[in-house]
């Protein structure tokens, strides 16, 4: 128990060894996401492939499900249309979280005051109820911008907390003292924002919407037959799995690669809220 | 301290102000006529903040039981699985966030944590009941609510089994939240110059961390109490719909579903109240444990 006078430093080299890995790892899963039609072996949703619920074997590598779907396939499928459904979730949660937040925070100090705080009231929700909220008051259609609504509160009050501190750094006392306004300010800080954080906060929000996604999915908010994503394959499998392994846990096993990747992109610390 | 508590009172009143002004607003959308236009909704919208003011919070559009019967049914189950979860947190969080907060040790086990923190709830609770049933054969619940075995003081070990299942999976997500605050506060206060004079002042190390270091990093734990509640709700609502647990994130689900917003709206009401609250009560408990002689 030497926490208090270990110094947290000999870290840092490991951090940026798995960063690094994170971003191998979205860079094969966006190939793998090119060229899933190419390297699937079957159509999306094509049945009867093989025997119905056969186990992995060298024919099948990832076994097939209770239609003989053939389930390699079925799983580059839906990662596939797991992605395509975050990036457009990702650019909300940026835009709604990162964007506003930082922008929010340069208004005058009791209306920046408020909207903090209204967005904190939401922060304080978990993400998923807001989530199925969102879609309830809209469709599934909107399963990709709900996700990045709701996990945009977070982001904001984060890119928020951030600004505040730009705000009272010292360059922006000398900016403010030589007569330079607000609004250039706030335009030299976006660029500097967007340029050393866009990478880790794009991939902060990939892991935040694809939790979000694929668990919307899993309880029938999200994903709707025949476009398959992996949480929806995963609920598929729910009343075999325990005798058909296979069917949950290679998506399973895709879903987590995608959130780890991109949690490893963004930097996070082992546990953190993404 | 008395001045610090009332500044953190007054921020948590605001807050559940602000909570209940969006309860009342999705609650006013069960009204008839609030699709009718704005005015419509702002008439429907008053009426539903005064009924909230009056611990009035409509009726199920579906079965017409008021929804404080409801929610007071529904909320005491995922009050309950949340603060088993919580002892679960505690348990594991606590020895992996001293333990591993730092040097070989965390190098060790960072890889692991990592994966672990990036597996969705949903899948740890399928995992974990795929290992109940096929490796230790305990009985899966199946069902809903109280027909799946799932009651809160279990008698025997059957009951004691099918609640692990869930409760594991809740107090799992909190752990990881538990780790991260207690590291977190360990990294901070590493290497802090006071460290330095106590020693000079002829202290031991163990005396060092156990009365000056210790505290803060508890109290660390206690500022970061909402999110770890926080966490907690989250994997609540996810492991009762998983595991056919009927508590109030399953209401909230399937009232959704139905469009019943005069259910989801207290729903929601009670998950922001309970999170802020358990943020106010984290902060006022952490306060003494790093506040200064003139602070306090």
């Amino acid at each position: 128990m030497t926490m208090a006078v270990t110094s947290p430093n000999g870290t840092h080299a490991l951090h940026n060894a798995l960063r690094v890995a994170g971003w191998i790892g979205l860079g094969l899963i966006a190939v793998a996401v090119s060229l899933s039609d190419f390297l699937a072996n079957a159509p999306a949703n094509a049945t009867a492939i093989g025997p119905f619920l056969a186990s992995p074997s060298p024919e099948f590598r990832f076994g097939t499900d209770i239609l003989g779907r053939d389930l390699l396939s079925e799983t580059l499928h839906a990662l596939d249309a797991t992605v395509r459904s975050a990036l457009p979730a990702t650019a909300v949660t940026l835009l709604a979280g990162a964007l506003l937040g930082f922008v929010a925070a340069r208004l005058p100090r009791s209306l920046a005051r408020t909207v903090r705080g209204l967005v904190g009231i939401l922060a304080s929700l978990p993400a998923l109820l807001l989530a199925v909220l969102v879609i309830g008051l809209s469709t599934r259609d909107w399963a990709a911008v709900a996700a990045g609504l709701s996990a945009a509160p977070f982001t904001f009050v984060r890119a928020f907390d951030r600004a505040r501190l730009e705000e009272r750094a010292t360059h922006s006392e000398y900016a403010r003292a030589t007569g330079i306004s607000g609004t250039t300010l706030l335009r030299r800080d976006l660029v500097y924002e967007f340029r050393d954080t866009i990478l880790s906060s794009a991939a902060r929000a990939l892991a935040a919407v694809t939790l979000i996604l694929s668990t919307l999915s899993f309880l029938g908010f999200g994903a709707v037959p025949p476009h398959r994503d992996l949480g929806l394959m995963i609920a598929a499998a729910r009343p075999y799995f325990l005798h058909a392994w296979w069917m949950a846990a290679f998506p399973a096993a895709a879903l987590v690669l995608l959130i780890l990747c991109a949690r490893l992109a963004a930097g996070l610390d082992e546990g953190e809220r993404a | 301290m008395l001045r610090f508590v009332s500044r953190e009172a007054g921020k948590l009143a605001l807050s559940l102000v602000g909570a209940m002004l969006l309860a009342a607003a999705i609650s006013a959308l069960a009204a008839p006529d609030a699709g009718a236009g704005a005015w419509h909704f702002l008439v429907a919208w008053g009426r539903a903040l005064d009924g909230y003011a009056h611990l009035d919070f409509g009726h199920s559009a579906m079965t017409g039981a008021a929804a404080s019967d409801e929610l007071s049914q529904r909320l005491p189950l995922t009050l309950g699985l949340v603060f088993e979860g919580l002892g679960i947190a505690l348990i594991v969080g606590i020895p992996i966030g001293l333990l591993f907060g730092a040097g070989p040790a965390r190098r060790a086990a960072a890889p692991l944590i990592q994966i672990l923190s990036a597996v969705p709830i949903f899948c740890a609770g399928l995992g974990l009941a795929f290992i109940a049933a096929n490796l230790l054969h305990w009985p899966v619940p199946s069902g809903s609510g109280a027909a799946a075995g799932l009651v809160l003081a279990p008698h025997d070990a059957r009951e004691m089994e099918a609640l692990l299942l869930p409760v594991l999976t809740v107090g799992l997500a909190g752990a990881a939240a538990t780790q991260l605050s207690l590291r977190r506060a360990g990294a901070e206060i590493a290497g802090q110059p006071w460290q330095t004079q106590l020693r000079r002042m002829g202290l031991s190390a163990w005396e060092i961390e156990t009365v000056y270091a210790m505290p803060r990093i508890f109290a660390g734990l206690l500022n970061d109490l909402g999110a770890v509640m926080l966490a907690l709700f989250s994997a609540a609502a996810v492991a009762e719909w998983v595991f056919n647990y009927a508590g109030a994130a399953d209401l909230f689900v399937k009232s959704v579903a139905l469009r019943d917003w005069s259910i989801v709206a207290p729903v929601l009401l009670a998950f922001a109240a309970l999170t802020m609250i358990a943020d106010f009560v984290g902060r006022c408990l952490a306060f003494p444990l790093v506040a200064t002689g003139a602070d306090a």
